[in-house]
């Protein structure tokens, strides 16, 4: 399929809400995380409600754990596909990670041990999650700080591999291949060059955090020059690719964010035309193959 | 997949109490060792559990102080990991660890300000369909009044307190100096949400609290009146039960009605 462009888009927060729905800023989209809003009601759904209706959305979950070994969380699917009637996004992603064991959550987002097994294994579950759906989703490229020593593979095989076989799309987060190149030392050209591009759908840019010689994935900064080389680097590889700014802590006022997303459609008008990034209709990615 | 479940449950494990053995399980490198590495997601995990209790318990933190507030968050996140996909509730059984657990049990207000906060955060997301009306009210057939049965808004709890804990809590929400602490007789308080999406709290009279615990136990509205006989003449009750039942319609506290 030709991939859909959504424009340019940031992460919906709180600090934002009565901006956005009083002044309503020129934002192409909003990305929400989906765990917000599957509660029973109040103000995160009133609010979402309001937005909704003049903002096209995608749904970007953190809890999903696909790569457990616990069972499906049949509940979480449920409430997640309930959100997704009220919501009409055009997409639905999550990580690609476990974040819950022995019905232990652990609130992160942990690294798998990239091998065939582990392909296997997830295939199989995103299969099972995008017939409960009903759609084909997305997942998420981590930041990672740890390296298994069963892991035999690298990590944009891995991610071709699963998107492949469980017919699902990539959301590539460029700033956490920059943090993991740092982190594990591999050129994050190598990884935008090994990412099927067929399969790309969504990108995220974030800014990060050093810890001596590691970089942390804090989203508490802005963007930082050499994620912004590196997302020019990915437009050329992929073309137009739906992006967005993610900002979770030490949040500026909208307008500020709204600036730095500026900054992303400046470089995207300069390595694509405009008839690349003319923005796409409503979207509904098809239901699992 | 034994084989991940196991990797799975030896880094869990050192999320919640440092077992090492998934050290041999991590690469080192020149740059940081496997366990530095692993130290990356430990610290983490606790912040990041950490910060959802501080969102939720704000009062709490500052009426005990950096310090205390550390330790009980502490000690929650090692007696309670959490079981929910959704933060929001990880830190709703708080109350009842300040409430059994020393230290924190040796003040017997902090469990009082614990509950408020649940309370005002159980009610800011809580669901809410309809609110009953005057209007409403009046279509009600006469005949059905004997068994009128009242639904409320999931929003509305009532909560016993014997401090003068809400002054407290509104003392530090409004970042003021709370008051000296004083021992109350037993008084409920009701809190609800409004269709303004505010929470809005009150004290309530013995009686009326009386008539509410009744209508939330979906007694009817004869039985409710019986009930009233202790604190009112045969006279005053009717008006008296009928003036609850319009403060509860005026203040939106009502969803609807079933006869």
């Amino acid at each position: 399929m030709t991939r859909p462009f959504l424009g340019f888009g940031l992460g919906l927060r709180t600090d934002h809400y009565q901006h956005v729905i009083d002044e309503k800023p020129q934002v192409d989209w909003f990305e929400i995380i989906s765990e917000n809003y599957m509660v029973p009601g109040g103000k995160p759904l009133a609010n979402l409600d309001k937005i909704r209706k003049d903002y096209p959305m995608v749904m970007h979950g953190v809890s999903m754990s696909i790569g457990s070994t616990n069972p499906i969380n049949m509940t979480y699917l449920q409430k997640l596909k309930t959100l997704i009637e009220r919501v009409e996004p055009q997409w639905v992603s999550d990580h690609l990670c476990w974040t819950s064991v022995n019905d232990i959550n652990s609130h992160d987002l942990l690294p798998l041990p990239y091998n065939e097994a582990t392909i296997d294994h997830i295939v199989d579950r995103i299969k099972q999650t995008q017939d409960v759906l009903g759609r084909q989703m997305l997942i998420e490229n981590l930041s990672s700080y740890v390296t298994y020593n069963n892991s035999d593979m690298p990590e944009w095989e891995f991610i071709n591999e699963i998107a492949k076989r469980a017919d699902c799309y990539i959301l590539l987060d460029i700033n956490n291949i920059f943090v993991s190149a740092n982190n594990h030392h591999f050129e994050p050209e190598q990884y935008v060059n090994g990412i099927d591009s067929d399969r790309v759908m969504q990108f995220h840019l974030a800014g990060h955090s050093y810890n001596g010689d590691m970089i942390i994935d804090t989203h508490d900064h802005d963007v930082c020059d050499p994620v912004w080389d590196l997302y020019k680097y990915a437009l050329g590889r992929f073309g137009a690719v739906s992006t967005m700014i993610e900002r979770d802590d030490n949040i500026p006022p909208f307008d500020e964010l709204r600036k730095e997303l500026a900054i992303a459609e400046k470089i995207a008008t300069k390595v694509l035309t405009s008839k690349q990034l003319k923005i796409s209709g409503n979207v509904t990615l098809a239901g699992a193959a | 997949m034994s084989e991940l479940h196991d990797l799975q449950h030896r880094f869990m494990d050192y999320l919640l109490q440092e077992s090492v053995a998934i050290i041999d399980d991590i690469q080192s490198t020149s740059v940081l060792s496997a366990k530095d590495r692993l130290d990356i997601y430990a610290s983490a995990y606790k912040l990041r559990l950490k910060e959802a209790i501080t969102s939720d318990y704000g009062k709490v933190a500052s009426y005990l102080g950096d310090d205390q507030f550390d330790q009980l968050m502490e000690r929650y996140i090692e007696k309670h990991p959490s079981h929910t996909t959704n933060l929001r509730y990880f830190s709703i059984n708080l109350p009842e660890l300040v409430r059994d657990e020393a230290p924190f049990n040796s003040l017997a207000e902090l469990y009082e300000l614990a509950c408020i906060e649940r309370a005002f955060a159980d009610s800011f997301d809580a669901k809410s369909i309809h609110f009953a009306t005057l209007e409403e009210l009046a279509t009600i057939p006469e005949q059905a009044w004997e068994t009128l049965q009242f639904k409320f808004q999931s929003s509305l709890q009532i909560l016993w307190l014997e401090h003068n804990s809400f002054p407290i809590w509104k003392a530090l929400a409004e970042d003021n100096v709370p008051p000296k602490l004083e021992k109350t007789t037993l008084i409920a308080w009701v809190l609800w949400r409004r269709s303004d999406l505010i929470s809005h709290y009150k004290v309530l009279s013995e009686a009326e609290v009386a008539a509410l615990d009744l209508a939330l136990k979906g007694e009817s509205f004869a039985v409710i009146c019986e009930k009233l006989l202790d604190f009112f003449s045969e006279e005053e009750t009717p008006i008296k039960a009928i003036g609850f039942l319009q403060s509860w319609l005026a203040e939106e506290m009502l969803e609807s009605f079933n006869w």
